[in-house]
């Protein structure tokens, strides 16, 4: 099973924490929004559900890439 | 409003000729004034004031019969009573996919919808908030017992009797012709037994993104009618979280003529790999606020649609739509596959030939304009991104050499899948094709010309 996060965009504030907690997969846009690179590999599997649970808006989830 | 409905005939190919149907909402073009730094305005923003359907093969067969529930009958008879297998089966032989733009198989959604371990809804969109399209508008005002039909037979073999109907607001005709259709079926002997759809209509506010799936359902739920995120397909968990069946008015009508027909019948229009007609909307050669909708089979050359226009370049699928240069139809047939094949598509329907001296860039430019407006504004990307594409996009237009075709490669990437609802795929998607089909008149804008 391999895994990707996906961003609830009308919840989304931007300038959050998901790109400093999963630097592997996300970085922030010119307005802050986060840009979701690739799936979630097992090794990063804990940082990711990390990130998700970290976002103060709920607006980040790890969804299944399939 | 039945009784307004006046029938034309124009022959085939129709763009140009032909008396109006029916008004579909009053008129109201406003015309921006013209700054000295604007792109003019050449399109059409709001919805035709009038739309004029041509008889058709199938769907458009009884135009001229009006659009009342007897003469309805009298055509194409009786509703079918289907089980589930029946309907899967025949949808799927059919080749039914939805006509709301993205194309996806019906019988695949039905089959998804019929699985839930809880009953389903049903749900026709009439809410066609792409201003230069008229087909469920059409097909409401000439033809609704056909839309009507098909959800009817698709809800008794789902078992279920909930259906809704949303319709838009700034089109208020269309509403007023499918209450008249419900209240001819209402009064109908016979029909009162308890699996008889329960028929429930709502207006849409006006918006080009307010016919979008999660948004009408959102509206249903009593919710504001703006997109939502969809973690999983609406036929999976749609209203209330319930399997949900949404289609759009043609999707209801095709899916009626399938099941009346049977799939050898259907299949006798159309080609082999695509079998049945699809209905276009096109612009009225002389008449600005009249929009021509016709019928065609799959298979049916682009000349006899277009006329003289087939020389011209024409975005294809309306304002989410893809660019076919100057002559790329001229020998190609109304296909979906063959549209795919060029890179090209279909979506809705909307079929927009330019006029020899109209520049694709600068319509390319007043579309994403009105794109980047018509955004709900709920998502960061397309909030910021759609004004900054549409900003790059102008300077192109009006040939500032400031513009780059970086920035603008750069900031579609920026928008392209990231909202909650595919309008910005889609202006990504217009934009992409505008580069593709027309990278030479790009190029010369960006050196400050324009070859029109
Ligand atoms: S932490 Fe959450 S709200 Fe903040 S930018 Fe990331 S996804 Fe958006
Ligand atoms: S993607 Fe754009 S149009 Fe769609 S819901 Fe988000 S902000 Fe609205």
């Amino acid at each position: 099973m391999t895994w990707t996060m996906r961003v609830d965009w009308p919840s989304c504030a931007a300038r959050g924490l998901c790109a400093e907690l999963l630097p592997e997969r996300i970085h922030l846009d010119e307005w802050g929004f986060p840009v979701v690179e690739g799936t979630v590999t097992p090794d990063l599997l804990g940082l990711a559900k990390a990130a998700a649970t970290a976002c103060p808006h709920r607006a980040l989830r790890l969804v299944s890439a399939g | 409003m039945s009784g307004a409905v006046l029938a034309s005939v124009t022959s085939f190919p129709g763009a140009g000729a032909g008396a109006p149907v029916a008004p579909s909402a009053p008129a109201a073009t406003v015309r921006r004034s013209l700054s000295a730094r604007s792109v003019p305005r050449t399109v059409r923003t709001d919805p035709p004031a009038q739309v004029v359907a041509t008889p058709g093969p199938v769907l458009l067969s009884g135009v001229l019969d009006g659009p009342s529930l007897e003469a309805h009958r009298d055509r194409f008879g009786q509703l079918p009573q289907l089980d589930l297998d029946t309907v899967l089966a025949t949808v799927g032989a059919g080749a039914v996919v939805g006509r709301g733009g993205a194309g996806f198989p019906f019988a695949r959604k039905l089959a998804a919808a019929a699985t839930g371990r809880r009953r389903a809804v049903v749900v026709i969109n009439l809410a066609e908030g792409e201003p230069a399209s008229a087909k469920d508008t059409a097909l409401a005002l000439v033809a609704p017992h056909q839309i009507l039909d098909g959800a009817e037979v698709v809800a008794r073999a789902l078992r279920t009797t909930e259906v809704h109907i949303v319709t838009p607001l700034e089109r208020p005709a269309v509403g007023d012709a499918i209450a008249a259709a419900l209240s001819e079926r209402a009064a109908q002997p016979g029909r009162r037994d308890r699996s008889q759809p329960r028929w429930r209509m709502r207006a849409a506010e006006p918006g080009f993104v307010s016919g979008q799936a999660r948004a009408v359902l959102e509206l249903l739920a009593g919710r504001p009618g703006l997109p939502v995120t969809a973690w999983k397909p609406e036929a999976m968990s749609g209203l209330d979280g319930r399997p949900t069946l949404l289609s759009n008015a043609e999707t209801w009508a095709q899916v009626a003529a399938v099941l009346r027909m049977g799939a050898l019948g259907y299949a006798a229009h159309g080609t082999d790999t695509e079998p049945g007609t699809t209905l276009l909307t096109l612009p009225h050669r002389r008449d600005a606020d009249t929009a021509v909708v016709l019928e065609a089979a799959y298979g049916t050359p682009w000349v006899d649609v277009l006329g003289p226009d087939v020389e011209q370049p024409v975005l294809l699928g309306g304002f989410h739509g893809t660019w076919a240069d100057a002559g790329v139809l001229a020998e190609a047939t109304v296909s979906r596959e063959e549209l795919r094949a060029r890179g090209l598509g279909l979506g809705a329907g909307v079929v927009l030939p330019m006029r020899a001296d109209q520049c694709p860039v600068a319509v390319t430019s007043e579309i994403v304009d009105y794109l980047a407006k018509a955004s709900a504004r709920r998502c960061g990307p397309c909030l910021n991104g759609l004004p900054a594409l549409a900003e790059e996009m102008r300077l192109v237009a009006l040939g500032e050499t400031s513009a780059s075709w970086t920035r603008i490669g750069e900031l579609v990437g920026l928008v392209d899948k990231r909202g909650a609802c595919a309008h910005p795929d889609g202006t990504a998607r217009l934009v992409r094709s505008l580069l593709t089909t027309f990278d030479d008149e790009v190029a010369l804008h960006l050196r400050g010309g324009c070859s029109r």
